[in-house]
């Protein structure tokens, strides 16, 4: 279940176990209610133990994965000044409102890359912040929930991605979480492109240089996994998808435990789409260049259903156009995925949530 | 906006009941007669015919409804002074974003006795009789100004009040531009992404379960009043008329007949004049909408309720077959009804006075 009330509402999200796996707890939920007193007090025991260990190594080896995997690029520096020394890498967390979310460390990384498109060069460093991005792209049923229409091409599961949405529809749906967990939305609606307020701690569409943060995670290459035959087991695209969407998160994560950035649906970002913005980038916290006005394109990032492998590396780009003035916007590769900073009572919350 | 016209479907009833030689001697008459018409300037043919044309318009940072002569002259704001005729249902937005209520409403055509039907509906549009509107109740309690944010069709009998859903109204999801069949046969509507299609026009059986897709490309399709042609937007810069049989169990749309074009605005929002000659439309440029103005959102500007500007009304014959090019069109074929540009769209013929003369 996607969506419920499991979760505590004190704080907008909850530290979950990194990767833990998956008939660990369950299992021990089972038992437990059998058990008689003393073997309760047994399991709460092993199971806090269990949790102390599954956390504590997922917080020093970045989610489990071997640190000897041609790392080179990211050096995750943490959000703010009292968590700087307690994240070094992603951490998975259930929001307010059920959705599953990582949470991202800030770091350097080099974004773009020198031996891709023209519009990928120059590779260059930026340094993020700390925020959250959505574990899985926004699914139909997630749309259902804050009542908006589903303007998808393929209806025949509530686990698909939305797809065939315009940019102002996602930010719609931005809005909407944000109201449904009494965060601060960041999208002005009074205003014709929805201006975004970094500041507020509402969701929000990731920025271009967010997106490849959490693709690459951490690492300097096409593909965080390595060699591009490897892209059947972690994304749907051209080859293995049969000319349609299909469920999030059915292919492998990313190494940051992220589902379907490379394939599935590209994912609209916030900026405004230049080919030449790379040259002139503000090296950190870049938001994309401002908006001409006319004839807008968006940033949309990581491959689809439809896209070659080559379109689905992490540093590909392109550029769409929101169709805001069509009435029937047919772009049925067109999903997103949300983002938003991540505030310091809830870096608090995961940093105490590590003690024992 | 539609109007209740009280109006038969001339042709048909016309010549149901007479012998094929009276039918003869009256098709000879009106080749006559249309052949003395066509020569004189089109406004100036549409200044002689006894309809009215209302639609919607911004003015004042309003939306209001106006009301003008065929031709295009002496348009009225209903809410000031009333002209003759019928009753008018419309929809009006109250409130602010997405806690708007969009409310279905009816009234005499002169403003008068004003009275809410119905609260998050839209897409009004009248039975045959007259003695029903039906509408489409909207998706979600929330407010969207997507065209097709509607689920399932219901229908309100105006004499009673009492409002009851189609019978495979479960079945019905995200329709848009819904317009019954003159003979009461048929409701025809867009749908967006649902019902297991795309995109598509459809016929809808008004007392049953079937539907059918038309299998013609484009939205917004528009029945005329003699029940024997079709009229709907391909696309964003075409409209076409074509023939279909409504009284048959399997309906075909023909070839289009009569294509429209119009190569640099959009034109949207067809409707047939009484009498099936005329087409009016609404024509203007692309755009998302102007949220400066207030009371309207943002979207594509032919949706109800985003702000159009630079749209007028034009009017055009479709009594030649092949292709108009709105802008090479000479005033033998089409005039312009409304030229300040204030978001003119949404029209709809109607015959004053037509429900009187009937009694």
């Amino acid at each position: 279940m996607m969506y419920g009330a499991r979760r505590s509402r004190r704080f907008n999200f909850q530290l979950r176990n990194i990767r833990r796996k998956s008939t660990e707890l369950p299992t021990l939920k089972r038992a437990e209610a059998r058990a008689p007193v003393l073997m309760r007090w047994l399991l709460v025991i092993r199971r806090v133990r269990c949790f102390v260990s599954l956390a504590g190594v997922a917080f020093l080896t970045g989610c489990g994965r071997s640190e000897s995997d041609s790392h080179s690029g990211a050096r995750p520096e943490g959000a703010s000044s009292a968590a700087n020394t307690e994240f070094t890498g992603p951490v998975e967390v259930v929001s307010q409102s059920g959705i599953e979310m990582v949470y991202l460390p800030g770091g350097e990384f080099m974004m773009g890359s020198d031996k891709g498109n023209a519009d990928e060069t120059p590779a260059h460093k930026v340094k993020l912040s700390a925020f959250l991005i959505d574990k899985y792209e926004v699914t139909q049923e997630m749309l259902a929930r804050v009542q908006l229409p589903n303007p998808s091409h393929w209806q025949d599961s509530p686990r698909k991605p939305v797809e065939r949405i315009r940019w102002r529809e996602a930010k719609l749906y931005c809005n909407e979480r944000s109201l449904l967990e009494r965060l601060k939305p960041c999208y002005n609606e009074k205003t014709a492109d929805l201006d975004c307020d970094y500041a507020a701690d509402g969701y929000r569409l990731p920025t271009e240089a967010e997106w490849e943060y959490a693709c690459r995670a951490g690492l300097d290459r096409p593909y965080d996994f390595g060699q591009p035959d490897k892209l059947r087991e972690y994304a749907w695209f051209a080859d293995n998808a049969s000319d349609r969407t299909h469920a999030v998160g059915e292919k492998k994560a990313n190494r940051w435990g992220i589902f379907d950035l490379y394939g599935n649906v590209s994912e609209w970002c916030e900026d405004v789409y230049s080919p030449t913005y790379y040259q002139e980038s503000p090296p950190v916290d870049p938001h994309g260049p401002p908006s001409p006005g006319k004839d807008v394109k968006r940033v949309m990032r990581g491959g689809s259903w439809k896209a070659s492998a080559d379109m689905c590396r992490a540093t590909f780009r392109q550029g769409q156009r929101t169709g805001d003035t069509d009435a029937c916007f047919y772009t049925d590769y067109c999903g997103f995925r949300c983002a938003r900073r991540a505030t310091f009572e809830e870096l608090q919350v995961l940093k105490n949530s590590r003690k024992p | 906006m539609t109007i209740h016209n009280e109006l038969p479907p001339l042709v048909r009833l016309a010549g149901a009941k007479r012998s094929s030689g009276a039918l003869l001697a009256a098709a000879l008459f009106a080749v006559a007669i249309t052949a003395a018409e066509t020569q004189a300037p089109f406004r100036e043919r549409l200044s002689r015919l006894p309809f009215k044309i209302a639609y919607e318009t911004y003015v004042n940072d309003n939306w209001e409804i106006f009301v003008m002569n065929a031709d295009g002259s002496n348009p009225v704001n209903l809410t000031q002074t009333p002209p003759d005729g019928t009753k008018i249902c419309f929809v009006a937005d109250e409130g602010e974003g997405r806690e708007t209520v969009r409310s279905l409403y009816v009234m005499d055509v002169d403003g008068g006795n004003r009275k809410k039907l119905v609260d998050h509906a839209r897409e009004p549009f009248w039975s045959p009789d007259s003695k029903v509107i039906g509408f489409l109740p909207q998706e979600y309690p929330k407010f969207n100004v997507i065209d097709y944010y509607t689920t399932g069709m219901s229908f309100c009998d105006l004499s009673t009040g009492k409002i009851v859903s189609h019978p495979n109204s479960a079945n019905l999801h995200h329709l848009y531009n819904p317009c019954f069949a003159p003979n009461g046969k048929w409701v025809v509507a867009t749908v967006h992404a649902g019902m297991g299609v795309e995109h598509g026009i459809l016929l809808i059986e008004t007392h049953g379960n079937k539907i059918i897709n038309l299998k013609i490309p484009g939205c917004r399709p528009c029945f005329s009043p003699d029940g024997r042609q079709i009229a709907w937007g391909p696309g964003d810069h075409e409209i076409a008329a074509a023939p279909i049989d409504l009284d048959s169990d399997e309906p075909v749309v023909g070839e289009r007949r009569v294509r429209i074009k119009d190569g640099p605005s959009k034109i949207y929002h067809v409707d047939w004049s009484p009498d099936s000659r005329f087409l009016c439309i609404s024509r203007g440029p692309d755009g998302k909408g102007d949220l400066t103005r207030p009371g309207t959102f943002q979207g594509a500007c032919e949706m109800v309720g985003v702000h159009a500007a630079g749209w007028n009304l034009c009017a055009v014959s479709t009594e030649r077959d092949g292709v108009l090019d709105l802008n090479q069109a000479t005033d033998a074929d089409f005039t312009m009804l409304t030229t300040n540009g204030l978001s003119n769209k949404e029209s709809a013929w109607f015959w004053p006075n037509r429900k009187k003369e009937n009694h």
